[in-house]
């Protein structure tokens, strides 16, 4: 029996040995795999250029975290399966010449899609968009960008389409004749781009006054602006603009008492707003004078519950974005820019598709029907066409209510914008 | 009748918080003859520093508003002696443009901070409800803005025209080379002419992000903003920017008021004060109280 130690550690090491190299071996073939695997992969580059410093910077800076944090995402769940995006992004500080200087060096790097930022660079640079055939989401609403566009699409309505559904939405809930109405807008492209077209919608039957259309400066006291609307007896002001301006706007209405406290309150003022007037930040910088506001977008907000809400929270937290940025609208409008890009590659490379500008292009236009894009994020699915190239048709209007925004209806798309098209 | 009265207080107490910003312009300029491009940041870093002080460190707001007065007072000193002592005695037009670059460098600085990208606003500190006489409403935080504003006018008048400091700032505005002479100190003048612009600037700051909100590109654009009063007062005269101030806010609010919506006008208040500037500097090249200065050769 005394052979039987050695024996044992001699079995032990052959069978220690035989087991290394079996792991040896597999570890081996699964880094080959890697390699194939690796081999096939491919990286798909696209562009971000908009002002994360500069003027607007308030909304871009967000609206570039939820770009940034939803393609990590995508890459680090593999959305794509091995295939990534890199995004490249970078600050044009609100300039034109900037946002074109970028473009141009992402498509040096091989672009094959391009997120845009301002009306006013979307608007200068149309006619490269066209060149290049690259298809573009701007973080502009501007529903002059589509004009002689075949590759801007909108990512939800138009602010057209948005001050449409607030006219329709005073026009609805109005008591007695038509509601008198003004338009309080930026001084820019961006501005008064709903102005021709609210106006058509009233040409069109929609019952409603336009008495003004206000183009503000850099107001310190709107009293002048205000005494006069009172005066001409307009009870109802759209406001297409950015937050800074309306807060002012608000908190001066507070101070001469003409604000209404409920919907339509005669003699006082009721203020709504598009897109880029509302969310958090025009509360914090309102305060209570924003209270009984109207503010209309396309996307859920994170204070009211929704899967889409739970996801965006979910996201910022786990790429450590603070609080005011995760609870953002502009967060929120990144990542839906960056969830319409992914969703076309991945779409086109389910089909087995070569991942370019054209084929891409071709996917994105074919986002409808069966085919719609339903990202959690917004009140309504995305679609697009050949024809029809702003994405989310409906549109949802929220309120201020004891400092949140909270919804009162459910989401609709404007009946007016229809007839119009 | 009230809503002629209406806009002529409105345009008092604008004109008024236009005029505090345009201080700092004129204080520069009376002492060293710079005109200090940066002067809106200084203005939005005043507001800031008074946010942080106020919402951060739980000061209360009337005591964080004459802290951050002392600390832009340094801030802005120190600005001077690290960017501008160097350049005492050379063109004008090299110090402008290192104000210039002072822009960009602020700017770069404030955008590193949540105050470059967020939206904020002070807690509330005077009521709500405004003050109302005779029909005509004033919020408390313009009324206490126009306070503020004469108080530290009247105390800037009274130190260039009384105190040996302020003297000796009046002799190195006329002549450097005469002052130095005579012993006074330029770089101490020009350093001091710096603190006093910081401090009148992050007054200014903490009463504009009061009515409009905390955001950067608002309260720098104000740096911009007053510079028709800026001109219109004549640059060097304290008095020149308290009345340019009204003179500009009174115009905006009667086009604002009277023009704006009539006759398919818009927007007038904007432009409005930059024609009256262009005729009121045809006929006084110097603005309405500027130094005239006659050279004998």
């Amino acid at each position: 029996m005394k052979f039987k130690a050695p024996f044992i550690i001699i079995l032990s090491t052959i069978l220690s040995l035989f087991l290394l190299a079996g792991c040896g071996q597999k570890q081996e073939s699964g880094q080959e795999q890697g390699q194939r695997s690796a081999a096939k992969a491919h990286t798909y580059k696209i562009g971000l250029s908009l002002a994360i410093t500069g003027s607007t910077s308030d909304a871009g800076n967000p609206y570039s975290k939820g770009v940034e944090d939803y393609i990590n995402y995508a890459n680090e769940m593999k959305f794509l399966g091995d295939d990534k995006i890199k995004c490249m992004i970078r600050d044009d500080q609100y300039k034109n010449d900037v946002t074109k200087r970028n473009f141009e060096d992402f498509l040096s790097a091989g672009i094959i899609f391009y997120l845009n930022y301002s009306t006013g660079s979307t608007l200068a640079l149309k006619r490269d968009f066209e060149e290049e055939r690259i298809p573009v989401i701007p973080a502009s609403f501007h529903a002059g960008n589509l004009i002689d566009s075949n590759y801007i699409f909108l990512p939800i309505v138009s602010y057209s389409s948005q001050a449409i559904g607030l006219s329709e939405y005073i026009v609805n809930n109005h008591k007695g004749v038509n509601p008198k109405t003004a338009m309080f807008i930026h001084p820019s492209a961006f501005g008064r781009g709903p102005v021709e077209d609210v106006k058509k919608a009233v040409a069109a039957g929609l019952t409603m006054d336009i008495i003004e259309v206000v183009e503000h400066g850099r107001d310190l006291d709107n009293t002048a602006m205000l005494k006069r609307l009172i005066s001409k007896k307009v009870q109802y002001v759209i406001c297409n603009t950015v937050q800074s301006p309306v807060a002012t706007l608000l908190n001066d209405a507070q101070r001469l008492g003409i604000s209404a406290d409920e919907f339509g309150q005669e003699d006082k003022i009721t203020f709504f707003g598009v897109h880029y007037t509302g969310g958090n930040d025009l509360i914090a910088l309102a305060g209570t004078s924003a209270e009984n506001f109207f503010w209309t977008t396309s996307y859920r907000l994170t204070n009211e519950e929704s899967a889409g809400a739970s996801a965006q929270l979910e996201i910022a937290q786990k790429y450590g974005r603070d609080s005011k940025t995760a609870n953002s609208h502009n967060y929120t409008n990144g990542i839906m820019a960056a969830q319409i890009a992914v969703e076309t590659i991945r779409r086109a490379k389910a089909k087995g598709l070569e991942i370019n500008r054209s084929n891409l292009y071709n996917e994105l236009t074919a986002m409808n029907g069966f085919n719609a894009y339903y990202p959690l994020t917004t009140v309504g699915p995305v679609t697009f066409s050949s024809q029809d190239h702003a994405g989310v048709d409906t549109q949802i209007i929220y309120q201020v209510q004891n400092g949140v925004f909270r919804s009162i209806c459910n989401p609709f798309e404007s009946t007016y914008t229809g007839k119009l098209k | 009748m009230s809503y002629f009265f209406q806009l002529v207080v409105s345009g008092i107490v604008t004109g008024s918080i236009y005029a505090l910003s345009a201080l700092g312009f004129v204080l520069i300029y009376k002492s060293s003859r710079v005109l200090n491009i940066a002067h809106g940041q200084i203005i939005a870093g005043g507001a800031f520093i008074t946010y942080a002080l106020t919402v951060w460190l739980k000061i209360p707001i009337y005591l964080s508003f004459f802290i951050s007065m002392i600390i832009t007072f340094f801030l802005a000193m120190s600005i001077e002696r690290i960017f501008l002592r160097r350049l005492i005695g050379e063109p004008i037009i090299s110090i402008i443009m290192v104000t210039i670059g002072l822009m960009s460098i602020l700017d770069g600085i404030i955008y590193l901070t949540p105050f470059g990208t967020y939206n904020l606003s002070f807690p509330d500190f005077f009521p709500k409800r405004p003050i109302i006489f005779w029909g005509i409403s004033i919020s408390w935080t313009r009324m206490a803005g126009v306070i503020i504003t004469f108080i530290l006018i009247s105390l800037f008048s009274w130190f260039f025209k009384k105190s040996p400091i302020g003297v000796s700032m009046r002799a190195v505005s006329d002549d450097q080379m005469a002052s130095m002479s005579v012993g006074i100190s330029v770089p101490k003048v020009f350093g001091l002419a710096w603190a006093m612009a910081g401090m009148s600037a992050a007054a200014a700051g903490s009463i504009i992000g009061n009515i409009t909100g905390l955001n950067f590109e608002t309260l720098h654009a104000f740096g911009i903003a007053v510079f028709p009063v800026v001109i219109l007062g004549g640059l060097d005269s304290i008095i020149g920017a308290v009345v340019a101030g009204i003179i500009m806010g009174l115009i905006q609010q009667f086009a604002a008021g009277y023009l704006d919506g009539n006759w398919g006008l818009n927007g007038t208040a904007d432009v409005l004060p930059y024609i009256i500037l262009l005729i009121i500097l045809l006929f006084k090249p110097h603005g309405l109280f500027g130094t005239h200065e006659i050279e004998r050769v």
